[in-house]
């Protein structure tokens, strides 16, 4: 739970923690080396390899084969991003052989970004327990290669933090959106970069989400996705529902009312150099984070009215819950209390967490990674 | 009559293992799920899924219908049903079905017990005490014809249609012989052979079901606005020779055997005891269909492969058939058995029969490779947002 | 196995398929007894990949298991390797807006 506070009000250029500055110029909170299955049936592997080497984060998911079309594009567009987290010092990429999305190519695209990339395969390696050896090798000499990254002293201005809610609970939108909206406008102020999920709730405001944008171009952008969540019938179908029941203003309560600089599809990584950009992710939680980690946060605030407890591999996730019984039922999952905390103490635990405080879900452990489908299965 | 060494169950046929599963019900109760079965002895097995807390209808129903069907299957003799407690996909409803097949079952509520740690504390406790209860059980002499054997085919080559598939399409003929179950799915690769399974049905409605069901499947290329070679076949498959989707489909449905056609159920469906060869309507997403087939009930799986898939499942057995020597050799400590002998020689018949002879083995208690490893892929099929609303405009 | 193998080294699955799939890795060369004939290998084809044993032309069915398995999109002469370079499914084709009406 928060710390109290001291009162004074907090400018984020003032908090201060040691970073890792990337050779892209992004700024990471912690200092992993990612294995990547290339698609679900080298997942277990992955995981393998992650749980024998130190440092190493597995993200096994369910896809890779059997998508076509945009789908395929995005769930590639994603990976090859993600391995570009600032949190993120090298990666191995994990394949079978025969899947559609080819490890070796996965591989090549992610070599010609900026960290170290290496490669194993199921089919290649001559099995599984071989490619466990062969991967866990790989693995830990980019652990080795990440233990000399260097550390600098950096400011919250220096990140990019992201935001999802996974809701739109009474409490999230009266109480825990309006902190983290609150914490988003004073990072923002200070010049640091900030990406939102959670692009359903916009359904229903089509007509007025314009409104949000900075420039014609985004204007343009947010309108294109409102349409498309107003017309889809998906996983999503409640918050798009619900969306109707709320005024916009009530809906983005944690963008801390500024404008949208630009719209970023799902696994897209962001350019702008500061300000707000919205990733066209679901507000799904583990969807989400995986979305805003590719866009490029090293941290994510997630604001859940259910106290989704789980954490995410590749960054540090804050957990904000504004439900009273959330807060008490899952008070050792939960970070802020948002009916008791101010943007000033959150912005304290954000610095604390960046310099490697372990969040909640850090402490437990436990994580859940996944990525957004727009296809199905073959 | 062939017989094996199997676990009576109190409602249904005999299993051919003995687990205790634990089952979250949605991702945010996936974690705990796995936490639980890794901490809890070595019969607890979690199947772990990233299925939304919220999902619509439909897709609610399919989720719901999958993991009762796995907390039902003849493999389970107890299960604990993990749910954070505020999912729209009802554990409830999940734990009835478990017990209505007269298994013991628990529910664990993450936000009930104080999070997660408290809860993987409490699950573990669950597992072991559920366990307990069945571990005494032993295996005792069953008719053959209790067996529901699902079979797949994943990284295929030009040897899948020549030589695997063929001899396990000779296993599920002596199965259906002996009077069980023998069912294979993956629609997408019925395309471009659908008549000839479509002859062999044995009612006119089942055949323009069929045919109907391998339609939709197809037309998720024209959804996609895309050429369907995109993924069918894959790169792997078109390496190992296959040129087309017809090719491949020709190839796979060799797998079933030769007998009539007795049905068609859906994804995750019930599939009969003792029904002959029964078809299920599933993507051809190996992980997916695997688990669309334990979830209908199948004790056993045999995946039939050219490239070398080497994943399994944590509550079905699943052997690796292959047909490619080199595969054979590469992957050797993968694989269960070798039937690349058909291309030196050896007739269908004679590998089918050891194919039977292994299915028969595995069902007594032998281990498969990817047992012995623990490779236990888990993956529900989602509907996917096109999908559900093209679903809704043929209905 | 079923079918035939043809000179051993392409396995003909049924008697009216025009195309034989490799036993082995082929190189150029190599010799098919074919309908009283033989066809001459033109180029190596892998282990379990097909050779051409008629010619086709643009648009002729592929015969495999006595079934249709696509269709030629150049001219493909008797020894050539026939794969994907040459010969294209008729189904799934999301990308063609009248593609149902090109299946037979």
């Amino acid at each position: 739970m928060a710390p109290v506070s001291d009162q004074r009000p907090v400018d984020p250029t003032a908090l201060t923690f040691e970073g890792y500055r990337r050779g892209d110029g992004s700024l990471g909170v912690r200092n992993n080396v990612l294995v990547m299955p290339s698609v679900i049936c080298s997942h277990i592997v992955a995981d393998r390899i992650a749980d024998a080497t130190d440092r190493a984060v597995s993200v096994p998911h369910d896809h890779g084969c059997a998508q076509i079309g945009a789908d395929h594009e995005q769930t590639e567009r994603t990976m090859v991003n993600l391995s570009q987290n600032p949190n993120i010092a090298g990666t191995t990429v994990v394949g079978l052989g025969c899947e559609h999305l080819q490890s070796d190519d996965l591989a090549a695209a992610i070599a010609e970004r900026d960290r170290p990339v290496r490669e194993t395969a199921i089919q290649a390696a001559g099995g599984s327990d071989a490619c466990i050896e062969e991967g866990t090798e790989a693995t830990r000499e980019l652990a080795r290669t990440a233990e000399s990254s260097a550390r600098t002293e950096a400011t919250l201005s220096d990140l990019t933090v992201g935001v999802v809610s996974s809701d739109v609970e009474a409490s999230t939108r009266e109480v825990a959106d309006p902190l983290v909206g609150e914490v988003v406008a004073s990072l923002l102020e200070a010049g640091g970069r900030v990406v939102v999920a959670g692009t359903e709730r916009l359904a229903a405001h089509v007509d007025t989400v314009a409104e949000r944008a900075a420039n014609d171009a985004a204007a343009e952008s947010l309108r294109a996705v409102a349409e498309r969540s107003a017309s889809q019938p998906g996983n999503v179908r409640n918050i798009v529902h619900r969306s109707g029941e709320h005024s916009l203003e009530s809906l983005t309560g944690a963008w801390g009312g500024a404008p949208v600089e630009d719209v970023l599809e799902y696994g897209e990584q962001a350019t702008a150099d500061g300000g707000l950009s919205l990733v066209d992710a679901p507000s799904r939680f583990e969807e989400a984070t995986t979305a805003l980690a590719a866009a490029g946060a090293s941290i994510v605030v997630h604001v859940t009215a259910d106290g989704i407890p789980t954490g995410h591999p590749v960054v540090p996730v804050l957990k904000v819950t504004g439900d009273e019984a959330t807060a008490t039922a899952l008070a050792t999952d939960m970070d802020v209390d948002a009916r008791t905390a101010d943007a000033d103490e959150v912005l304290r635990q954000l610095a604390a967490v960046a310099g490697g405080e372990r969040t909640a879900t850090e402490r437990h452990g436990l994580t859940k990674f996944a990525i957004s489908r727009i296809g199905p299965s073959l | 009559m062939e017989t094996f060494a199997g676990f009576d169950r109190p409602s249904g046929p005999a299993g051919v293992r003995n687990y205790v599963a634990v089952i979250p019900v949605s991702v945010a109760a996936s974690a705990v799920a796995d936490a639980i079965a890794d901490r809890a002895g070595e019969q607890v097995h979690s199947t772990p899924h990233q299925m939304g807390t919220d999902p619509p209808e439909q897709a609610r129903e399919q989720i719901e219908r999958t993991l009762s069907g796995i907390g039902t299957n003849p493999n389970v003799g107890a299960a604990v049903v993990v749910e954070l407690g505020t999912e729209s996909t009802d554990a409830d409803a999940v734990a009835d079905a478990i017990a209505d097949a007269e298994r013991d079952v628990e529910v664990l509520r993450i936000r009930d017990r104080g999070g997660t740690s408290a809860a993987v504390e409490a699950g573990v406790e669950a597992a072991d005490r559920l366990w307990a209860d069945i571990a005494g059980l032993e295996r005792t002499e069953q008719d053959a014809s209790q067996l529901i054997f699902g079979v797949e085919c994943g990284g295929s080559d030009a040897t899948s249609g020549i030589a695997s598939n063929p001899a396990v399409g000779r296993a599920c003929d002596r199965l259906v012989e002996d009077g069980g179950t023998a069912s294979f799915s993956e629609t997408p690769e019925f395309i471009g052979a659908e008549h000839i399974l479509a002859d062999r049905c044995e009612s006119e409605s089942l055949r323009e079901r069929l045919l109907e069901r391998v339609d939709f499947r197809e037309s998720a290329a024209q959804l996609m606005g895309v050429d369907l070679r995109g993924a069918q076949p894959s790169p792997g498959n078109q390496e190992g020779g296959l040129t087309t989707i017809e090719e491949k489909s020709l190839g796979a449905i060799v797998k079933g055997g030769t007998t009539a056609v007795r049905g068609l159920v859906d994804y995750a469906e019930s599939l009969p005891v003792g029904g002959g060869l029964v078809l299920m309507d599933t993507p051809g997403y190996d992980i997916e269909s695997v688990v669309g087939k334990v979830a209908g009930g199948a004790q056993i799986v045999a995946f039939t492969t050219g490239r070398g898939s080497t994943t399994g499942n944590p509550i079905a057995p699943v052997i690796k058939v292959t047909g490619n020597p080199k595969t054979a050799e590469r992957l050797a400590s993968n694989m269960d058995i070798d039937v690349s002998t058909i291309l030196e020689g050896e007739s269908i018949e004679s590998a089918g029969d050891r194919v039977y002879d292994l299915l028969l083995e595995v069902a007594s208690g032998e281990r498969t490779a990817a047992e012995l490893r623990r490779l236990e892929e888990f993956a529900i099929n989602e509907l996917q947002p096109n999908e559900l609303a093209q679903l809704r405009e043929n209905a | 196995m079923k079918g035939e193998v043809l000179g051993g080294v392409g396995l003909q699955m049924s008697r009216d398929d025009n195309v034989v799939t490799a036993i082995d890795d082929v190189e150029a060369g190599a010799v098919i007894p074919y309908d009283s004939g033989e066809v001459g290998v033109e180029e190596a084809v892998p282990f379990g990949h097909k050779i051409a044993l008629v010619e086709l032309a643009p648009g002729d069915e592929v015969h495999k298991y006595g079934e249709v398995i696509g269709r030629a999109t150049e001219r493909i002469e008797p020894g050539q390797w026939v794969h994907t370079h040459n010969c294209r499914s008729t189904r799934g084709r999301g990308d063609i807006t009248d593609g149902k009406e090109e299946v037979a």
